[in-house]
């Protein structure tokens, strides 16, 4: 089965299996472990203008089935990604996502400006989750005009395909993704991790250096299924759904859920390869579940497309996929 | 993937691990397994002992947690999933000048790994250095002892050896070899005095812990506050270390 993925401007994913921004560091960390050009994609770490230092540690802390992080998104700056980073990138047989953070809209208009000069990236993702410290430090992805003016900003300076990044932080998530896709987004990405925290009882304090930390991993994923599935529903441009992947069900939930391709992040700490074997076992279980296309799963589980009568019916006549657990 | 291939219980909550990976046991002294057990992450656990002839390498770690208890119930015959071996290990020692180890509780484990290797060129008797919270935790004494350290011992309460902690025989055996390298590992109060003690004596490198998400450089969860090729700012325990030397740390 073909998994490739046609989305806008021109970008081809040869399967639908991206490595999420901040997990997969600038792709040489990992290229003994996994065979890159197996991916779909890779979105890299968070690049600002100038570098930013990151939060005092400890930054992770495992909670029950997720992951807090405050790394304070700690990079090295767009000009030493350009010259030091992206030559490896260049070669290594897969789409490059440019993941790009500010601190104020003009922050993201010259990272985006000094990207689209460069050959070898595919495409932008707008991390909108940043603090605007010049609005009072909330968030730019928790209010729609805050977040349509970046991706405005953005918009004049690049021809690239541009995925905004969307928060979970935000009591209307769709608020905010139709607040982009109106201002020149052509995607969404959703979701970024989700604020919380932990205590470290043994010294009664909290657990963090940074205090609050992001939630990851699969405790993240019933939210994020709630989000694309809503998003999907408000705004025409694809989806790119992540949050707690870890296998390739995960992957199909999320198809139908209505994302036309996914992050996958939390889950390469402990499996590096787990990604590569997504790819490997998708065309299967897609087929398995009575699908010629990979594009025929998309939104099929959204309202107007999901028959549940139609689905109990076939499954009567589906032979039983052997022993694995759907 | 590694089959364990042995067992031993060294101490009370200790639990060492053998297993048969020629590639981890190619490792260098320092160098730390990636281990998966339970929950999102890997636990990040130093080599005990390494041997490239039989292919054989060993973990000796204390239960603290879900994972590391959940690792000490593995039998022989389980096969374990491990990254490794990952990170900067400890430099070989100018076998000319005086060595020693210094080492407190599961901070001893991966200075054994080292002494096997490095005992045999040694040109001057190395010293080793124990420290544990009382009697029954002093690990791997026995063995530091066969390879002919000069060995000291610590208790936090007197209960082996001296009373007090590794500081005071490290003290004795700098003054004595101003020149000397230090090599320690140990909770990150004892690090922080060792390198207090030390001044500008010598050269002395410390392998640290962090808490750590990728254990390859990716995710930049690990980071402890040094001097990097480009001035101060956080390095990466997994990959920049485990194993520093003391003027790339800073210490608050
Ligand atoms: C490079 C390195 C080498 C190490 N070598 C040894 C060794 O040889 N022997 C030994 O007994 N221990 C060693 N440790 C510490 C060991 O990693 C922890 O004791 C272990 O991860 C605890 O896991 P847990 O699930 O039992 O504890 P939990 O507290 O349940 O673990 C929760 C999370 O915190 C992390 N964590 C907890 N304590 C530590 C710690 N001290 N350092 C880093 N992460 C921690 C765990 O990995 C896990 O992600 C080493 C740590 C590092 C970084
Ligand atoms: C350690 C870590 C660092 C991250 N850094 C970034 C980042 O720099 N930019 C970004 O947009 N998202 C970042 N994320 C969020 C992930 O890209 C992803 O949205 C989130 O983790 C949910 O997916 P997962 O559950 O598969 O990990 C980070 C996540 C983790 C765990
Ligand atoms: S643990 Fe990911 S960078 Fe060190």
């Amino acid at each position: 089965m073909n998994l490739a993925v046609s989305l806008p401007r021109g970008l081809e994913l040869k399967n639908p299996i991206i490595a999420a921004s901040g997990t997969f560091g600038f792709g040489p960390e990992y290229a003994s472990l996994v065979d890159m050009s197996m991916l779909g994609g890779i979105s890299v770490k968070g690049l600002s203008p100038d570098p930013w230092p990151g939060n005092p540690p400890p930054r992770v802390w495992e909670t029950p089935m997720g992951l807090l992080n405050s790394i304070g998104l700690q990079n090295h700056g767009v000009e030493v990604f350009c010259q030091q980073d992206l030559p490896f990138l260049r070669d290594i047989g897969t789409r490059i996502i440019a993941n790009i953070i500010g601190h104020t809209v003009d922050e993201y208009r010259q990272v985006a400006a000094r990207l689209s000069r460069e050959p070898g990236i595919d495409a932008l993702e707008v991390n909108i989750s940043c603090p605007n410290i010049k609005e009072g430090g909330m968030s730019f992805g928790q209010d729609p005009d805050q977040a349509a003016q970046v991706m405005a900003a953005v918009r004049l300076e690049t021809d690239l395909p541009v995925m905004v990044k969307i928060s979970p932080n935000t009591t209307y998530p769709v608020e905010i993704a139709e607040a982009v896709e109106n201002s020149g987004a052509d995607m969404i990405s959703a979701i970024n991790t989700l604020v919380g925290m932990a205590i470290d009882v043994k010294h009664r304090r909290p657990a963090l250096g940074g205090i609050t930390g992001g939630l990851s991993g699969p405790a993240l994923k019933p939210i994020a299924l709630r989000i694309v599935y809503e998003v999907a529903q408000a705004v025409k441009i694809p989806i790119v759904g992540m949050g707690g992947i870890s296998s390739a069900v995960d992957v199909v939930e999320f198809l139908m859920a209505g994302a036309s391709a996914v992050m996958v992040g939390t889950v390469t700490f402990q499996y590096p390869r787990r990604m590569q074997e997504i790819v490997a076992e998708l065309p299967e279980i897609i087929k398995e579940l009575g699908f010629d296309r990979l594009q025929d799963v998309v939104g099929s589980a959204l309202p107007g497309k999901s028959n549940a009568a139609h689905v109990m019916e076939e499954e009567c006549q589906l032979p039983r996929p052997n022993g694995r657990v759907l | 993937m590694a089959p364990i291939i042995k067992r031993k219980v060294p101490a009370p909550d200790h639990v060492e691990l053998w297993v048969h990976s020629p590639a981890l046991a190619g490792a260098t002294p320092g160098q730390f397994a990636h281990v998966v057990t339970q929950g999102m992450l890997r636990r990040p656990i130093s080599f005990s002992r390494l041997d490239v002839d039989t292919g054989n390498a060993a973990i000796l770690f204390q239960v603290v947690g879900t994972g590391t208890r959940w690792l000490a119930n593995q039998e022989v015959g389980t096969v374990l999933d491990i990254l490794g071996p990952l990170g900067r290990g400890f430099p070989v020692p100018d076998a000319h000048r005086p060595w020693c180890l210094v080492g407190g509780g599961v901070g001893i484990p991966p200075l054994l790994a080292a002494a096997s290797q490095w005992t045999g060129a040694a040109q001057t008797r190395p010293a080793a250095i124990l420290g544990a919270r009382s009697d029954s935790l002093v690990l791997l004494e026995e063995e530091f002892r066969q390879l002919g350290h000069e060995v000291w011992v610590t208790t936090d309460d007197g209960s082996r050896g001296t009373r007090g902690t590794v500081i005071g025989p490290l003290a004795r055996w700098l003054a004595k070899n101003p020149q000397g390298q230090v090599y320690a590992c140990g909770p990150t109060a004892m690090l922080s005095a060792v390198v207090a003690i030390s001044g500008q004596r010598g050269d002395v490198w410390l392998a640290l812990e962090q808490r750590m998400g990728c254990g390859v450089g990716a995710c930049l969860a690990c980071v402890v506050f040094g001097n990097g090729p480009e001035g101060p700012g956080y390095r990466r325990v997994c990959t920049d270390g485990p194993v520093f030397s003391r003027e790339e740390l800073i210490f608050p």
